[in-house]
């Protein structure tokens, strides 16, 4: 989305006269800059959006990207409506105004130079300050009596958060702490957290709306634990929530237009869609009963034909048949007879008359196999050959004869099984379909149980996908077995005396290893069919089962929702536990990773590197805690804040935290204050005297917060 | 094109009146711009390893580590996280949410725990 100003720019720049300083808050996400006597300032926000991702000048509040804060001043003075070449008895092509700028405590003085360099050289900007931000909002705030002239600022920022001891109105450095932690890295956790969530809707959580979502949404528990708690009575997919959870969540709906609902046909819709099926199965019949008509007159053609043949070939010599056969195709008496058969078989065939042969050849098995019971030593040689040809042929054919009993038995046993199940069901259907499910449920789970035996158990971790899937995990149990057998048999070797192969039992040894005894490959076991028949018997009867899907791999758990049409509760994003986690790094950033104290810890800290053993100064300080910042505006943090300091101060000290009167612009209006003042042209140092004094004294220069 | 553009206020134009050196004189196109230093090498050349330890600098106001009792979350859920699941190392609430964690892609798995900055990184 490309980024569109809203700002108008402004007319009355040239109104001013020179000496009448510009005031600008530098911050991370925000840019502030007005003329003094401005009495709003023009807020401007700032991100590079020509590339993915906000990109900023700043890196943990130090100015590093000088040609990035270059296009950023370029605009913020443009807004203002500076324009040199208006009025030509100023130099013109420049900014002919002091500038005081805001900065980070103790900046390095690289930076600092940098930002001289750029508002000297390429502006032309005659005289500079330097301040920091929430000093002057401290300050600001300590004038309109919110805050006493000892105190702490706490500032959490856009990608830092610091707190800074003030001792008789002016901030003592050496008392300041900075954790790297700030609004950034809320949005960001947010950001990550809900697309996690919903990697559906990844494509719509921008960082702008996930910034407008934590600005509308986030608030600090007053205990996280128990925060939690109030939402930990149901998981993350039931949403059965307690009534305080429920109040505390909040649903953004994204734009979701139903689908429109299908009509079921009407009467004649139907009627007109099976006579139109009727149709086309006629004409399918007529076109296959035409087919057949017409193989069966070529057969009989056929067969006409080859009768005809034979009794011609009845009154030709013997030695003239290949000669007469010879326009024919066929060679010989046997070979037209062997087609004539054929034909006569494949006629039957196409006609659906039984194929009473087959039977009648069967009955005669004796004359077929004449051989069989006569005795070996009454034969000769090829007839002895003959007999064993015939003996295998007996053999299969029984085999088969057998099998083919078999088979009827199976189906008579069946056949009194499904008999037995109707009597019983026609007898009590309730208790008859209660136990068909609990056997079913039963057959199932013994089912399942062998698979994952034999695959070792991790189901849903079985494709590879989880982390820690080691050599040994991805066998099954048998294979498995064979390894640590292969391994012992290894590492045995040459320790002691070796006696293997002493007694008879040791050979099995080899069995076992060998790769083939893996018994994968047997049937559908008994259980698997009693299951298959138990849940085709349950469809028949009762409407509502659905057996249980295969759980193939083509077919994933992954697959199931998506065949469900989607609802309106699959465009929500439900914001419950993230709207307190998220805000929550500010007092604990180990959750994001940082290793630093967190906001009430800092208070501490800073108090502890004051190191003043003034108990009373201690309790000035801490009975004037002032929040500013833009990353203090969630509801709750100042209960939190000062239940926090409490625990780390003695007990009955006093302890009041308040937040500044406008935690944004503040800085802002305390920095045009000092700006207008009578001493600020002593504050400001100009290109020359940059030039001269160096780096060493810029090092050293502090803006004076005492007018 | 460009100057509808700017006349839209889409973009910012390249020449302004006030500056005394324009941005396409400073950062010629085409040209390789000169590095910046990133705020670590700023720090590195700032020196203060020669300056007097009691004296505040940018480095030595950083806050320690903390010393309270680290808070430990479900990475899932957000609640508390008496768990820690040795192959994902994930950090879980209750054993629906252990479920989940054991369906979850190692992608996905890898990615909750670089919000606490404790995935694998190759390097």
């Amino acid at each position: 989305m490309p980024f569109v100003s809203q700002i108008k720019r402004q007319t009355d720049y040239n109104l001013y006269s020179s000496t009448t300083p510009i005031v600008i808050d530098n911050g991370a996400s925000n840019f502030r800059i007005g003329i003094v006597g401005d009495h709003d300032t023009t807020l401007l926000k700032y991100f590079d959006c020509s590339r993915s991702g906000p990109r900023s000048a700043f890196d943990s509040n130090v100015v590093y990207q000088f040609e990035i804060m270059e296009y950023i001043l370029d605009f913020g003075f443009d807004r203002l409506g500076a324009n040199g070449s208006e009025l030509p008895k100023f130099s013109s092509e420049q900014i002919d105004h002091p500038v005081l700028i805001t900065e980070c405590i103790l900046n390095p003085v690289q930076s600092r130079s940098k930002m001289a360099e750029l508002l000297f050289e390429t502006y032309g900007v005659p005289s500079v300050a330097f301040g920091v931000d929430a000093a002057f909002s401290y300050k600001y705030n300590q004038q309109n009596g919110i805050c006493d002239k000892d105190g702490l600022a706490i500032c959490p920022g856009f990608t830092t958060t610091h707190v800074i001891p003030f001792i008789d109105g002016e901030p003592v450095y050496k008392g300041c702490s900075r954790t790297n932690i700030g609004g950034y890295h809320v949005t960001d956790y947010l950001k990550q957290l809900l697309s996690l969530k919903y990697p559906h809707h990844m494509a719509r959580l921008t960082w702008e709306k996930v910034e407008d979502l934590k600005m509308e949404h986030c608030y600090i528990a007053t205990d996280y634990a128990s925060e939690a708690r109030l939402f930990q009575a149901n998981s993350i997919y039931i949403i059965f929530w307690t009534k305080e959870a429920e109040e505390k969540t909040r649903c953004w709906q994204l734009p979701w237009v139903p689908p429109p609902v299908e009509e079921p046909p009407s009467e004649e819709e139907i009627a007109r869609k099976a006579a139109i099926k009727e149709r086309q199965g006629q004409r399918l019949r007529e076109m296959a009963e035409a087919k057949r008509s017409t193989r069966i007159n070529e057969l009989e053609n056929q067969l006409r034909g080859l009768e005809f043949l034979l009794q011609q070939l009845e009154q030709v010599e013997e030695s003239e048949i290949p000669y007469f056969l010879k326009d024919t195709g066929y060679v010989s008496r046997q070979e037209i007879e062997t087609a004539l058969a054929k034909a006569t078989q494949s006629l039957r065939k196409v006609k659906g008359e039984p194929k009473g042969e087959q039977a009648e050849v069967e009955e005669k098995t004796d004359e077929k196999y004449p051989l069989v019971n006569i005795p070996d030593n009454m034969l000769t040689q090829d007839q002895l050959r003959e007999k064993r040809r015939q003996m295998f042929l007996k053999t299969t054919s029984d085999g088969r004869q057998r099998a083919k009993q078999k088979r009827v038995e199976e189906d008579l046993e069946r056949e009194r099984k499904n008999q037995l199940d109707e009597q019983k069901r026609l007898e009590n259907p309730e208790l008859y379909l209660g136990e068909m499910r609990t056997k079913y449920k039963e057959l199932c789970e013994k089912v399942e149980q062998r698979k994952r035996l034999k695959t070792n158990g991790n189901h849903s971790n079985g494709n590879g996908m989880s982390g820690g899937v080691g050599r040994g995990e991805r066998l099954n149990a048998a294979q498995r077995e064979r390894m640590r057998l292969l391994t012992t048999a290894a590492f045995d070797r040459g320790k002691g005396e070796d006696n293997f192969g002493a007694k008879d039992e040791d050979w099995q040894l080899y069995k076992l290893m060998s790769k083939d005894n893996d018994d994968d490959d047997e049937g559908p076991d008994e259980d698997e069919t009693e299951l298959a028949r138990v849940s085709s018997r349950l469809q028949e009867i009762d409407p509502t089962f659905v057996p249980k899907p295969e759980p193939g791999p083509s077919q994933s758990a992954a697959d199931m929702p998506r065949s469900r049409p989607l609802t309106k509760e699959d465009f929500q994003i439900l914001l419950g536990v993230e709207r307190f986690r998220c805000p929550e790094i500010l007092f604990h950033p180990n959750l994001v990773g940082i290793d630093q104290a967190g906001l009430d810890e800092m208070a501490g800290v800073s108090m502890r590197r004051l190191s003043s053993k003034d108990q009373v100064l201690e309790e000035r300080l801490t009975n004037s805690i002032l929040m500013t910042g833009g990353s203090c505006l969630y509801p709750g943090l100042s209960e939190r804040l000062e239940a926090g300091i409490r625990m780390i101060r003695p007990c009955g000290s006093p302890i009041n935290v308040v937040r500044a009167l406008d935690p944004v612009l503040d800085a802002w209006r305390g920095a045009s204050l000092y700006a207008a003042a009578v001493q600020f042209p002593q504050q400001t140092f100009s290109r020359m005297d940059y030039f001269e004094k160096g780096e060493d004294w810029l090092r050293g220069y502090q803006f004076q917060y005492t007018l | 094109m460009e100057a509808e553009l700017i006349n839209a206020e889409l973009v910012l134009p390249t020449h302004f009146s006030f500056k005394r050196i324009q941005i396409y004189e400073k950062y010629p196109k085409g040209q390789p711009r000169g590095r910046w230093k990133h705020l670590k090498q700023i720090l590195q050349a700032e020196n203060y390893q020669n300056c007097p330890p009691d004296e505040p600098n940018y480095v030595n106001i950083e806050s320690p580590p903390s010393m309270h009792p680290p808070l430990r979350i479900c990475d899932i859920t957000g609640f508390e996280a008496p768990y820690h699941d040795p192959r994902t190392n994930l950090r879980y609430a209750n054993t629906d949410v252990f479920k989940l964690v054991r369906s979850l892609p190692n992608e996905h798995v890898q990615r909750y725990l670089a919000l606490r900055n404790a995935a694998v990184t190759l390097k």
